[in-house]
């Protein structure tokens, strides 16, 4: 079968063909009986002459009164009979004038049909009064018919899950087919506005459809697996994934328009009172305005002058859900060369591009970034995987919306309560930092556009200037260029390794090495998998990944307390010191800048009995303190920290071989007072050294705390104590999961340490009002008897519940 | 005809699936099951709660083959699928009264 080069002229040829034959048919049959009183008319693709091979050929027979057709059925059926027997298809109606200009809400093909009328043959008069009639009726009746149209349309999109990407399209009735296309052209003319000139993906459409239907002999659109292999040879495109991902890009150019269409109806379509009180919308600010659920720029030209706006916008999107309007995207498209050139110089834009990542529209908004190319423009390493087609039956989307997907199922996550979920979503809570799982989101993919099979790689070297030119801090870089390559090494481990093993759990903790990135590593895995196909993720596969990721947590904190750094090779005995007999957390935990700040601070101590380092860390203060291990020196530095109205957000104490205890504090100041108070940070500082020398009693700092709040019974989180002691080898595991409050911490080690425990490593952590609390205590020296800790339990429960 | 019915271990399933596919059979039914036998299931700790893995992720693997083929189609699945370890699975076989493909009507052994 030879191409179809030009298919408006074969399919104008092929309908000058059919009019022949109704034109005959019609003189031989119908006007010896109609010499007047019945017109045809040409409708539907038909009328518009786009004729495809096996497609119906529409026909109105526009008659003077209803009775004129049913006192002679005979000669309009042996026409009908006639040009079936010619072997085309027809399909008809006869209607009067006044029934082509009535709405019909259930059949609005016909009054969409009419849009592309064309006479063919007989009452010339009769068509003129038609001609007439018809232009008024639409104008007069167009806001019902745009809404028609879209109700259809919003249907259609609703029946294919509103998008384009299915591997094997219907290329007629799919979002992105030939049915967007002419439902952008009718919107365009109801509205009256000028019809776009035929685009090229209407060519590529229209060659596409005379091929499937000459390839299967019928009006078949489906691009059937087989039928993308012929088509690919038969465009000469080097192989079919090549070839489909240009149907996508046509698909997607047809599908965005024909969405852009659809709004611009129904915005016409509305009450004075509704815009007005959209106008009025609150989230309206300084640079955007909201109307109509869409975002738009408040000056229309603040693009031009000012691109960072740009980022601001879609910030906006971030924080409420709401999409920028059809034409702030228009702007934003038109602009693209002049953002692409401002992102390709290196500027600090990180904070704000983090900021879109850590809001609670993050998927949404990159989306939009990406649907309106600002994303390319930011990131030009992402056009290597646009509409990128991985082709097997497993592979739902093409690499970019897959890459879109994943940030989806992300945000699926929260607040859902669906037990197999939920446990997910907490995960996704005590993430430190989410932008940085959901930036490695963005590349994880990126080098499949390589295509030379080892993508995860290829996916890091693609990253790694991107995230230098944004100006990505570097351990945030690093965490990100983690996740990057260590993406499919938990869907490798869940396929190929017996998960009961114990081999496999520390397999894996040996790969990730903190909790940390195994939570945000499960995470990532839990994404790709779900954005392969929507039932990729499975019950089945949620549980073998959870099981997973169970082992791999509990080998992790299981070597907290056995795990320790033995000797280390090192010219300087200071550091050789200090490390001996740390848990081996600590060093996968801290930089080398670290460990020589702590090292420092280990020199202070042995000669002023106690150091203490007080630093800003980004929204919250770090205080780092070394000394020699003491009971209650833990709870002591915990309710001075209280005292002066601070929150602790985490906790780490570690302890090395010569009882040498390292303590971190991260903390927030939600007064600002040591922000607004320099001399304060001194003073605290100054109060927690005099505090672990033991020159002031942290009980008299505490006398005069206020008492917190109560809070909420909503917000209220169950505490629960547990005890295991086969966690580790040398001693008992105390986990505390408890509603957090100011002193919660001072209370729970203070309690400790009364019963004559030891806290041999501590983790603190805060998930909004939840503190998880895990403490590693020894008694004398070993694990605490039972009625030790039946004892220690009911005492921290009281903690909990704030009861001394 | 006998229809054999394998529940193993997931990781495994690249290992079985090679080794069937080099005597030949290539065509099998996978599904994701949950179940336990003597291997039981176990508990986990996890933030202060007990966790009970009572039901243990598995795989079930259904291939129909001739009478002649059958002993040798076990004796590869089997090889392929032991670790030596509870937890291993299990294999049922039964007898297949008729087999059809129903593109074309074929039936019997020209059906599989």
């Amino acid at each position: 079968m030879p191409p179809c080069k030009d298919p408006i002229r074969a399919l104008a040829e092929r309908t000058a063909l059919v009019d022949g034959m109704v034109e005959r048919c019609a003189g031989d049959l119908l006007w010896p009986a109609f010499p007047s009183g019945m017109t045809l008319l040409a409708v539907g693709g038909y009328g518009r002459r786009h004729l495809f091979p096996y497609s119906d050929v529409d026909l109105l027979l526009l008659v003077e009164s209803g009775r004129l057709a049913q006192d002679a059925p005979g000669p309009i059926s042996a026409f009908l009979q006639s040009l079936w027997d010619s072997g085309l298809r027809l399909s008809h109606s006869v209607r009067t004038s006044e029934e082509c200009a009535e709405i019909h809400d259930e059949n609005i093909e016909l009054n969409v049909s009419l849009l592309d009328q064309r006479y063919l043959a007989g009452d010339r008069a009769l068509y003129g009064r038609f001609a007439e009639r018809l232009p008024r009726f639409l104008h007069a009746q167009r806001d019902p018919l745009m809404r028609n149209l879209t109700r259809l349309t919003r249907e259609r999109h609703e029946k294919y899950q509103n998008t384009y990407y299915h591997l094997e399209p219907n290329i007629k009735d799919t979002p992105g087919g030939l049915r967007d296309y002419q439902l952008t052209q009718w919107l365009v003319r109801l509205r009256d506005a000028d019809a776009a000139p035929v685009e090229p993906t209407f060519l590529f459409l229209a060659r596409l459809r005379c091929f499937l239907h000459a390839l299967s002999g019928r009006d078949n659109n489906a691009l059937t697996f087989d039928a993308q292999e012929q088509a690919a040879e038969w465009f000469e495109a080097p192989g079919p994934a090549q070839w489909m991902r240009e149907y996508f890009f046509h698909a997607r150019g047809i599908y965005r328009a024909a969405v852009r269409e659809m709004e611009l109806s129904e915005s016409q379509n509305n009450s004075l009172f509704t815009q007005f009180k959209d106008w009025r919308s609150r989230l309206s600010n300084a640079d955007f305005t909201v109307a109509r659920e869409r975002v738009h720029l408040r000056v229309p030209h603040g693009l031009d002058a000012d691109p960072e706006l740009a980022l601001r916008l879609f910030q906006f999107v971030a924080r409420h859900g709401i999409r920028p309007s059809s034409e702030t995207e228009q702007r934003l498209i038109g602009l693209l060369p002049q953002l692409e050139e401002w992102f390709a110089t290196p500027r600090p834009i990180w904070p704000q591009l983090k900021e879109i990542l850590t809001l609670p529209y993050a998927a949404e908004a990159v989306r939009g970034m990406h649907e309106t190319g600002v994303l390319r423009a930011i990131f030009p390493e992402m056009a290597q995987i646009e509409c990128l087609v991985v082709r097997d039956f497993y592979h739902r989307y093409t690499v970019d919306e897959h890459t879109l997907v994943t940030l989806q199922a992300l945000a699926y996550l929260r607040g859902n309560r669906e037990p197999a979920v939920k446990r997910y979503a907490d995960l996704q809570s005590e993430l430190e930092d989410p932008a940085l799982l959901l930036c490695a989101l963005l590349f994880h993919d990126v080098g499949k556009g390589a295509g030379n099979g080892a993508h995860a790689e290829a996916s890091l070297r693609a990253a790694e200037p991107a995230m230098e030119r944004i100006r990505m801090p570097r351990p945030e870089r690093d965490m990100v260029g983690f996740l990057i390559r260590r993406h499919l090494e938990m869907s490798a481990v869940m396929n190929s390794r017996d998960l009961q093993d114990p081999a496999t759990a520390r397999h894996m903790a040996g790969r990730v090495e903190t909790v940390e990135r195994l939570k945000a590593l499960t995470l990532m895995t839990y994404a790709d998998i779900s954005a392969v196909n929507p039932t990729a993720m499975t019950p089945w596969r949620a549980e073998v990944l959870w099981q997973l990721y169970l082992a791999t947590y509990n080998e992790l904190t299981r070597e907290l307390a056995t795990d320790r750094i033995p000797s280390v090779e090192s010219d300087a005995p200071e550091m050789r010191d200090f490390l001996a007999g740390l848990p081996t957390r600590y060093a996968r935990t801290h930089t080398a800048e670290e460990i020589a700040a702590h090292v420092r601070l280990d020199g202070v101590f042995r000669q002023r009995g106690a150091a203490v380092a007080l630093e800003k860390a980004e929204a919250a203060w770090r205080l780092t303190l070394v000394t020699a291990d003491r009971p209650f020196l833990l709870a002591s530095v915990a309710g001075t920290l209280s005292s002066f109205g601070m929150n602790i957000l985490k906790a780490e104490a570690f302890s090395n071989s010569q009882g040498t205890v390292l303590d971190t504090f991260t903390f927030a100041d939600p007064l600002r007072a040591l922000e607004l108070n320099p001399t304060e940070i001194d003073r605290l500082r100054v109060t927690v050294e005099r505090v672990v020398l033991g020159r002031v009693d942290v009980r008299q700092l505490l006398q005069y705390r206020p008492k917190p709040a109560p809070p909420s019974r909503n917000s209220q989180v169950a505490a629960t104590v547990s005890f295991n002691p086969e966690a580790s080898d040398s001693a008992t595991l105390i986990e505390i999961v408890a509603q957090d409050r100011p002193g919660l911490l001072y209370d729970l080690a203070a309690a400790i340490s009364a019963d004559g425990c030891n806290i041999e490593v501590v983790l603190i952590d805060t998930e909004a009002h939840k503190a998880i609390d895990v403490f590693y205590v020894t008694s004398g020296g070993r694990k605490p008897e039972s009625a030790q800790l039946e004892k220690l339990g009911e005492a921290l429960r009281r903690a909990c519940g704030g009861i001394p | 005809m006998k229809k054999i019915e394998a529940i193993i271990q997931p990781f495994k399933l690249d290992e079985v699936k090679e080794a069937l596919a080099a005597i030949g059979v290539d065509g099998m039914t996978i599904s994701e099951v949950r179940g336990h036998g003597r291997q039981k299931g176990h508990k986990e700790v996890y933030r202060g709660r007990e966790y009970t893995v009572d039901l243990l992720p598995k795989l079930k693997i259904e291939v129909v083959v001739g009478d002649e083929r059958y002993e040798e189609l076990l004796k590869t699945l089997t090889t392929a699928a032991r670790t030596g370890k509870i937890g291993d699975g299990k294999i049922f076989v039964y007898d297949v009264v008729e087999a059809i493909r129903i593109r074309n009507d074929d039936r019997g052994d020209a059906a599989l």
